[in-house]
């Protein structure tokens, strides 16, 4: 193979990879990012796009990028990303205050997902 | 009881024991040893696989050891218990029932039952030793255990019970058996009457350590120590038909008539013995079908889950069921259709041994809960270290008996008195 | 910013009079199952909870009487009390004193996930120290805690079957068998006021204290008529002193 078709294949390759998903979008098939799994402060708490933006019908526009950056998991880099900051309104504690949606405060284990759950989305098999 | 006597009575007793040491013993004791020099091939053959097997499992035995029990058998966290502690179930339940069926004719002189006494009395203390063996390698700290179940006793401790009084039980049963080699019948009998008195407190405590379990409802309840009695007795029974019968054949003798009488009686008591059995079990599974949802679920394995080749192939036909229809349809007249009716009676046993442990631990302690990522009901599979220990044990006995059967010329010397 | 507020709102104030109905249906079907342990009606809650009154005092008369309060719904499995433990207390990979159980109903309303904390319960009626037979278990006599005396154990696992809350393994480091001891030997006996797991705990889901203290906080929580107090395995006649409710 010479260079020329090398280059070519290059050119179709880089063309594909930034066509597929800009297509997938515009057929409207995945709309959103899936399921982010934060691991800081604690192991783990699951955020579900599908939940929030299909099965609630929230635009993007709801939080991105007034409460969460685009890029996943950049929150976690900030210091009052705890239960503290969330009953003081920021992050999810924006909506999650009782009224608008229920409170950070109250059922832990919908969003904790724990060590478990973690393990379990990152294919690790439990130990002992 | 012998400890009760005064100090005359204890001169009495030394007394006989030394009018009962003749001079003609050497000259047996040589006589024996060339007795056993003059088996068969196959004896020796069958000898030499005996014996190879327990050196084979003293190896995997040292090896466990080496690697630690964790590594090395199938148990785990949750059940604890496996094979081995099944065994020396088997083993301990076994030497029980000789004991008591030995008993019937020496201790409490039914004459019908004498024959078999001294076979009995001597294969109790081979098969007890046999278990000793094989716990010793399912024990983390057995030496610690020589030394603090002496000086740091738990009273309430079933466990305790078992090891002290199987300990004094394997004491008595060999003063038994040496008494009667030395025809020293009275005092036999003393020591026979110990040696059934601690080998039932004993036993019966093996059974509460699993009845007295409050949080297993598999074990939980009376009826454990009760249905270890019980199942000595038939034990017992089966394992005189078949020593009796394999021992016939190695020194290739024909029975008397006193023998066969007597076989007939313990084919009779067999029966008795398996209809209790059947009754037991049959009670044991129709209670637990209602109740306790943990009883429950362990009851079903049994039946239909896991386990039920186990309990339905072993434990009901083999252990109990053709062996009944076998026996009853000779009309105990059938020596050889009794030996083979205790055969599958020893394998059945086996297995009921091996149901009893694993199947009280299978269910998972926090079951009720509902709790992810815990099976219904736990695994467990014997290591293979844990099965050549096993066998082992099984080699013990069937050495320690061939060696018996020609040493001591097929356990002929009692019932002539 | 635009959200469609109605469909978030999820606070059981707001469930219609139907899926209130489904909610309580499964409470009914599966009763014990969301509390996570068999619920003591009030009566057994007074004799179970209030193990520190009345003849229970006369009983079991441990100074300090220590004692662990599991406020199941805060626990979120972060396992930073398992970290803990099995730092302080060099607990091996393959074994725990302390383990996460994990339950998920998935026809629950909301929330369809608990975490379960669980460790030795240093019952007042230890099974395990009633099996041992050389006394290598025993109950000390003046806090209560179930402890081992290593070099008396002989390894013959009789307590592990007897323990009706699988909290003891054989620790083959030390030869002996390991469980929870309320971190007696690596902390308490030290001056340290709480256990490595109720330390380590973000939520409050673990709390430690002394239930012969009416001051302290876990007999002022479960001593309440009107709080659900709940043991694990009642059924099992253990008197536990590690308490579960809901915060």
């Amino acid at each position: 193979m010479d260079k020329k078709n090398i280059f070519l294949f290059l050119i179709i390759l880089s063309i594909s990879c930034l066509a597929g998903p800009l297509m997938l979008s515009a057929s409207d098939e995945v709309s959103h990012g899936g399921d982010i799994i934060y691991d800081k402060p604690v192991k783990a708490v699951l955020f579900s796009h599908k939940v929030h933006a299909e099965d609630l019908g929230m635009g993007c526009d709801s939080c991105h990028d007034g409460i969460f950056q685009m890029a996943s998991l950049t929150v976690q880099k900030e210091a009052d990303f705890t239960m503290e900051g969330l009953s003081k309104g920021k992050y999810c504690g924006a909506c999650h205050d009782g009224s608008m949606a229920f409170d950070s405060d109250s059922q832990c284990a919908r969003c904790h997902i724990g060590v478990k759950g973690y393990d379990r989305a990152q294919g690790i098999k439990s130990g002992e | 009881m012998a400890d009760e006597s005064t100090s005359s009575k204890k001169s009495t007793i030394v007394g006989e024991l030394a009018r009962s040491i003749n001079p003609t013993l050497m000259s047996d004791l040589y006589s024996n040893v060339i007795e056993f020099l003059s088996g068969t091939r196959s004896f020796y053959v069958l000898l030499v696989l005996g014996l190879l097997t327990v050196f084979g499992a003293s190896v995997a035995g040292l090896d466990a050891i080496r690697m630690g029990y964790r590594h090395a058998y199938g148990v785990t966290r949750e059940i604890s218990w496996g094979l081995i502690i099944s065994t020396y179930i088997f083993f301990v339940v076994t030497s029980t029932g000789l004991c008591i069926v030995s008993s019937i004719g020496h201790v409490f002189g039914v004459k019908n039952f004498m024959p078999i006494v001294n076979r009995a009395v001597f294969l109790s203390v081979v098969t007890i030793f046999a278990g000793f063996t094989v716990i010793f390698f399912d024990i983390e700290n057995p030496f610690r255990m020589a030394i603090y179940n002496a000086i740091s006793p738990n009273m309430t401790s079933n466990l305790w019970w078992m090891g002290t009084l199987y300990g004094a039980y394997m004491v008595f049963m060999a003063i038994e058996y040496v008494l009667l080699l030395l025809n020293n019948h009275k005092f036999a009998t003393y020591a026979g009457l110990a040696g059934l008195i601690s080998g039932i407190v004993a036993h019966s405590n093996l059974g509460a350590i699993f009845g007295m379990l409050h949080s297993r409802d598999y074990w939980y309840g009376p009826y454990m120590p009760i249905y270890f009695i019980a199942s000595a007795v038939m034990s017992g029974c089966a394992a005189v038909l078949f020593f009796t019968w394999v021992g016939y054949k190695v020194n290739n003798e024909k029975m008397d008539k006193p023998m066969e009488r007597a076989l007939e009686a313990v084919s009779k008591l067999t029966i008795l013995m398996i209809s209790v059995l059947l009754f037991f079990t049959a009670w044991k599974v129709i209670t637990g079908l209602v109740g306790a949802p943990g009883k429950q679920a362990a009851i079903m394995a049994t039946l239909a889950g896991p386990y039920a080749v186990n309990f339905w192939v072993f434990e009901v036909m083999l252990g109990m069921v053709i062996p009944f229809v076998l026996i009853l349809y000779t009309r105990f007249k059938n020596i050889n259709v009794s030996f083979i009716a205790s055969a599958m009676m020893v394998l059945g046993i086996f297995f009921m041994r091996y149901d009893l442990v694993i199947v009280g631990q299978i269910v998972p302690a926090y079951h009720e809960l509902g709790i992810n990522d815990v099976p219904a009901l736990l695994p467990y599979m014997p290591s293979l270290h844990e099965i050549i220990i096993t066998i082992g044990g099984l080699g013990i006995v069937a050495s320690a008996f061939l060696i018996g059967e020609r040493v001591f010329r097929g356990h002929k010397d009692s019932g002539v008195h | 910013m635009k959200i469609n507020t109605e469909n978030l709102k999820e606070d059981m104030n707001t469930v219609s009079k139907i899926e209130r109905r489904e909610f309580l249906k499964i409470g009914f079907l599966i009763t014990g199952v969301f509390a996570g342990g068999t619920v003591l009606s009030l009566a057994s809650n007074i004799r179970g909870a209030f193990a520190s009154t009345g003849e229970f005092t006369e009983k079991y008369p441990y100074k300090p009487h220590y004692s662990m309060l599991i406020r199941q719904n805060l626990c979120v499995d972060c396992e930073r009390c398992i970290e803990a433990c099995t730092k302080t207390n060099e607990v091996p990979s393959y074994g725990y004193r302390t383990i996460i159980l994990e339950k998920v109903v998935p026809d629950a309303i909301g929330q369809k996930r608990e975490f379960i904390p669980v460790l030795c319960n240093q019952c007042n009626n230890p099974p395990c120290v009633r099996v041992c037979p050389t006394r290598a278990s025993y109950k000390d006599k003046n806090n209560g805690i179930v402890m081992i005396e290593r070099k008396k154990c002989i390894g013959c696992k009789a307590c592990v079957l007897a323990c009706p809350y699988n909290a003891r393994y054989f620790n083959e480091e030390v030869h002996a068998i390991d469980k929870c001891d309320f971190c007696f030997d690596t902390r308490l006996s030290k001056g340290e006021k709480l256990t490595g797991c109720a330390a380590a705990c973000p939520t409050g889901a673990r709390k430690f204290g002394d239930i012969s203290d009416p001051n302290d906080f876990v007999y002022q929580m479960i001593h309440q008529i009107e709080k659900q107090v709940w043991v694990m395995r009642p059924e099992a006649g253990t008197k536990p002193n590690v308490f579960y409710m809901k915060a």
